[in-house]
């Protein structure tokens, strides 16, 4: 096989054509350093953007940690039931309402093999829990989201949640 | 004595998530064949809190490590204290149980399909053998999901799932070890090829905390692919350099993409930096025969990563940073307009690589700038795709891709520590 090096001085003779802007170079030949600067100052915009949404997210998650706790007392609190398997869904009426839908069953059992006690929490945390706007059981076997399995809706905000 | 500090720390904080992880029951670690159960009477169950302090710790005591070295104390830490650093990491790793990850189960899954089953891993997912003891171990995100790995992947694995389950987790363990270790050597004999202190560069990957307790700790298949990269990139810059060598390191990018596709980044920066023949050819090569055996072992779907990156590239998880600029400017999460946004800066910034690495710039470097592109960009972002420019990255000309990669590793770990401010249980 042939030394690439000697190949290559004929192959590079083929983009003398081109205008010398154009032409491909084997290394970069030394200037002002202006595409460099223009380059890093990119980069650290970019590092800048990544690490404000990085830290803002570790802000934002810390902070729904601290409402998933406060709802599950909250729940606990209100049921009167300190069941460990309790289910929080923040995403079911708008993540951005910070209106959170807390499941439980509302005898010991299985998550979901027996009737489910539901909460809707909202508002700020005071004493490490939430306000109660509404609520409803749910069948046994049930997704919280399937409307038609809900029944005994209470709370304020209560009738809107039923069929 | 400061980098003896630092070391001891860093094997003290992955001792300490090894022999917790080894007790199973967590959260972190996958559910999985007893393969550490004679280091589980030491530790305690792996909680996110000891964790995510031991992940601190080692992170904390990698940059200290590597600004000691870098400083001051070069003369005095020796290449035997590095490499023995390395090894007793990978020891700790490859004796402990599977960290973080259900993706090795996957793998397994897949060559079952094939081996045990006679079932294509290109039309059919894990469930389809649902009553296969390996089944219970795949993560239920990947259960109904065919494989996304490139044929020669899934052929190099078949044959270890005549093993059983626990016999080919043990291969896969050896499989990551093996190519983790070959990555290193080629590290090495590339950094001194190009006049890099070669000690520096295998400390910097080799006792990094995201490859030794993610990639390591999870034996990915990525390891695999990085030492395809570096092989190519060894043939590259080893002198005398000659149509044969580029012609093999073109076939073994391709070998490596037809593992995991994401070594194909660095195809088309070697060629435009070449503009030779040989590497074209020899890549061309190698496709044919890798689409010839993928089409032969596995039909039409074995050969269309196409439509397997496409499925994938939709995935959104809550650590890639597309999500996190979403929450910061008050979106609920990754719409589908931003995936086609992140695929256009995606272009605009390989083009822009490929026009330097035609006016000169380092090709190396360029490959790396691309792999951290593609995992910045990324809307399905793991720990170990933050991996793929670090071998690049200490090889290269241009030392801002090092400093890059460890920012965004930096921030990625830093994303982890909610449950250290805020523990839900």
């Amino acid at each position: 096989m042939s030394s690439a090096s000697s190949s290559a001085e004929s192959a590079e003779g083929r983009w003398e054509r081109l205008p010398p802007w154009l032409r491909p170079r084997g290394v970069e030949l030394p200037g002002k350093g202006e595409l460099r600067w223009i380059e890093t100052t990119v980069l650290v915009l970019v590092g800048i953007l990544l690490a404000v949404a990085t830290i803002n997210d570790v802000a934002r998650q810390t902070g729904v940690n601290h409402r998933l706790v406060a709802d599950i007392r909250t729940w606990r609190l209100y049921t009167g039931h300190n069941f460990h398997n309790v289910g929080v869904d923040q995403h079911l009426l708008g993540p951005a309402t910070k209106r959170e839908v807390v499941c439980g069953n509302d005898v010991p059992g299985a998550p979901k093999e027996e009737i489910q006690v539901c909460l809707v929490v909202d508002g700020p945390i005071r004493d490490g829990r939430r306000k109660v706007t509404a609520g409803w059981y749910l069948r046994a076997h049930s997704e919280d989201d399937v409307r038609s399995k809900r029944y005994g809706c209470f709370g304020p905000d209560g009738a809107a949640f039923c069929p | 004595m400061a980098a003896s500090l630092c070391a001891l720390l860093i094997v003290a904080a992955t001792s300490e998530i090894v022999l917790d992880g080894a007790l199973g029951r967590s959260p972190l670690i996958p559910k999985s064949p007893s393969i550490a159960g004679w280091l589980s009477g030491i530790g305690e169950r792996l909680g996110y809190r000891v964790f995510l302090i031991a992940l601190l710790v080692s992170c904390a005591a990698y940059a200290g490590l590597i600004a000691v070295v870098r400083a001051r104390e070069r003369g005095r830490v020796s290449a035997r204290f590095v490499i023995g650093l390395v090894v007793v990491l990978h020891v700790i790793v490859f004796a402990g149980p599977i960290l973080l990850s259900t993706d090795v189960f996957s793998y397994i899954a897949y060559a079952r399909l094939g081996v045990v089953h006679g079932i294509n891993p290109y039309t059919h997912g894990p469930v389809a053998i649902a009553s296969d003891p390996v089944f219970q171990y795949v993560g239920h995100t990947w259960r109904q999901v065919e494989s996304a790995y490139g044929p020669l992947y899934t052929l190099i694995s078949y044959p270890l799932a005549l093993l059983g389950v626990t016999g080919a987790l043990w291969a896969m363990k050896v499989e990551a070890l093996l190519a983790s270790a070959g990555t290193l050597l080629l590290v090495w004999r590339c950094a001194a090829a190009r006049g890099f202190d070669p000690v520096l560069a295998v400390l910097l990957i080799g006792t990094n905390p995201l490859y030794v307790i993610y990639g390591l700790g999870g034996a990915h298949n990525d390891l695999l692919m990085m030492l395809a990269m570096m092989g190519a990139v060894y043939l590259m810059v080893a002198r005398p350099a000659t149509s044969r060598r580029e012609g093999a390191a073109a076939a073994l990018i391709v070998g490596g993409a037809l593992a995991k596709a994401t070594a194909a980044a660095l195809l088309p920066f070697m060629i435009v930096s070449r503009r030779r023949l040989a590497p074209i050819v020899g890549a061309l090569l190698a496709l044919a025969a890798g689409l010839l055996a993928g089409f032969l072992a596995f039909g039409i779907h074995g050969v269309d990563l196409v439509s397997a990156l496409n499925r994938d590239a939709a995935f959104v998880s809550s650590d890639s940073f597309a999500t996190e600029i979403a929450h910061l400017f008050g979106k609920p999460g990754v719409f589908p307009i931003d995936h086609d946004l992140l695929k256009g800066a995606l272009v605009l910034i390989v083009v822009h690589l490929l026009w330097r690495t035609w006016r000169g710039y380092d090709w190396v470097a360029a490959s790396g700038w691309s792999l951290l592109a593609i995992s910045v960009t990324s809307t399905w972002l793991l720990a170990w795709y933050i991996l793929w420019p670090l071998p690049l990255a200490v090889v290269c000309r241009d030392r801002r891709l090092l400093v890059a990669t460890l920012a965004v590793q930096s921030m990625f770990v830093i994303h982890q520590i909610t449950p250290l401010l805020a523990p839900v249980s």
